[in-house]
């Protein structure tokens, strides 16, 4: 009894501060907000993202987010990716004498209802995350959010199918080579560009996507008769790409056996 | 009831509905219980990134949110045990 009047107490001292800075921002305690001179900021972008009377600015994709993540701050975008993959080299480093062992785990998991619902559900997020990869450029959505989303599939499959049954068929070399491709993918589409007008001789940047003033190089505007947003695409493929087989990867990892976690701590408390 | 009043009063719902979530799951000494709340603040979590009008973060949001945030932690709790 004392307990649940202690939680009430405590859940009404938080409702209640909420409600307090709730009614303090909306009676304009922080200003207006956006404030006004962030507007114009946004107005730019809004009319350069996708507007082909203005071919000497624009991105062509009618998604404003993506361009602005990987056109106008490509670079910074490029950064974030590797801190990701850093973590993911982390995650293997730990696990650097296992993690190409064969489990000893069964092949058991759960009942058959719970496989086959399985089955038909992680079709369907593999084919939400495949259309969110594709129209990036188009609706929101991207590399990233189409590889989290790729990667549940893979995870629901080790705990309902059991571990053996995903690394039996998806090994880590599979999935390494895929990650690595990935990353290719993304490097080669940044300098891709560079690379072909220095081939023929003509200026070109790093991280260009349409033509400009100094250089007339251009990433396709339309595929098939649809926007393309240039480099976008292939980098919201390649991106989601890595990032499905890295995350598969570290859960794979992270979901070996006991026996198998146990070998890799083995002698640490003695220092190495 | 314009738009922007039913926008308002949906964020403040659920807002409240992920600060009660909160609470429970730092309060519940079942774990597994604590994970399904904390889901269930992050729901409330991608409802408020979607009517804030950021749909890219909600389609991360949701994946991580349902997805891969409790399944790895009731992985976590498989290897340390149910109760606190």
């Amino acid at each position: 009894m004392n307990s649940v009047i202690k939680a009430l107490a405590f859940t009404s001292v938080l409702i209640l501060a909420i409600v307090a800075l709730a009614y303090a921002t909306s009676s304009g305690g922080l200003g207006v907000l956006p404030p006004e001179s962030l507007r114009p900021l946004a107005i730019t972008y809004l009319r350069t993202v996708y507007n082909p009377e203005n071919p000497k600015f624009t991105a062509m994709a009618p998604e404003a987010v993506t361009a602005i993540l990987w056109d106008y701050r490509g670079l910074d975008t490029l950064f974030e990716t590797v801190v990701f993959y850093g973590a993911i080299i982390a995650v293997l480093t730990l696990y650097r004498e296992t993690y190409r062992e064969r489990d000893i785990l069964p092949l058991k998991g759960l009942s058959i209802v719970v496989k086959r619902a399985t089955a038909v559900t992680s079709l369907a997020i593999l084919s939400v995350a495949v259309a969110t990869a594709l129209h990036g450029h188009l609706t929101p959505g991207g590399g990233f959010q189409a590889g989290a989303i790729a990667a549940v599939a893979p995870l629901v499959m080790l705990i309902v199918f059991s571990k053996r049954f995903l690394s039996d068929r998806l090994s880590h070399v599979q999935l390494l080579t895929m990650r690595n491709l990935g990353l290719l993918g993304l490097g080669l589409t940044a300098i891709a560009l560079a690379i072909v007008g220095f081939a023929i001789g003509e200026k070109a940047f790093i991280f260009q996507n349409q033509a400009k003033e100094m250089s007339k190089l251009s990433f396709p505007q339309r595929i098939l008769g649809v926007p393309a947003g240039g480099t976008l695409l292939f980098f919201n493929i390649f991106e989601a790409l890595a990032v499905a087989a890295g995350f598969t990867l570290v859960f794979m990892v992270l979901l070996s056996s006991e026996e198998l976690s146990r070998k890799e701590i083995v002698g640490e408390e003695h220092g190495y | 009831m314009s738009v922007g009043d039913l926008v308002f009063t949906l964020l403040a719902i659920s807002a409240l509905l992920s600060t009660m979530a909160t609470v429970l799951a730092v309060l519940a000494k079942d774990l597994l219980k604590a994970i399904v709340f904390s889901a269930l603040q992050s729901v409330a979590y991608t409802l408020m990134y979607f009517l804030l009008m950021a749909p890219d973060i909600v389609l991360v949001y949701a994946a991580v949110a349902v997805g891969i945030y409790p399944l790895t932690l009731v992985l976590l709790i498989k290897k340390v045990g149910r109760y606190e």
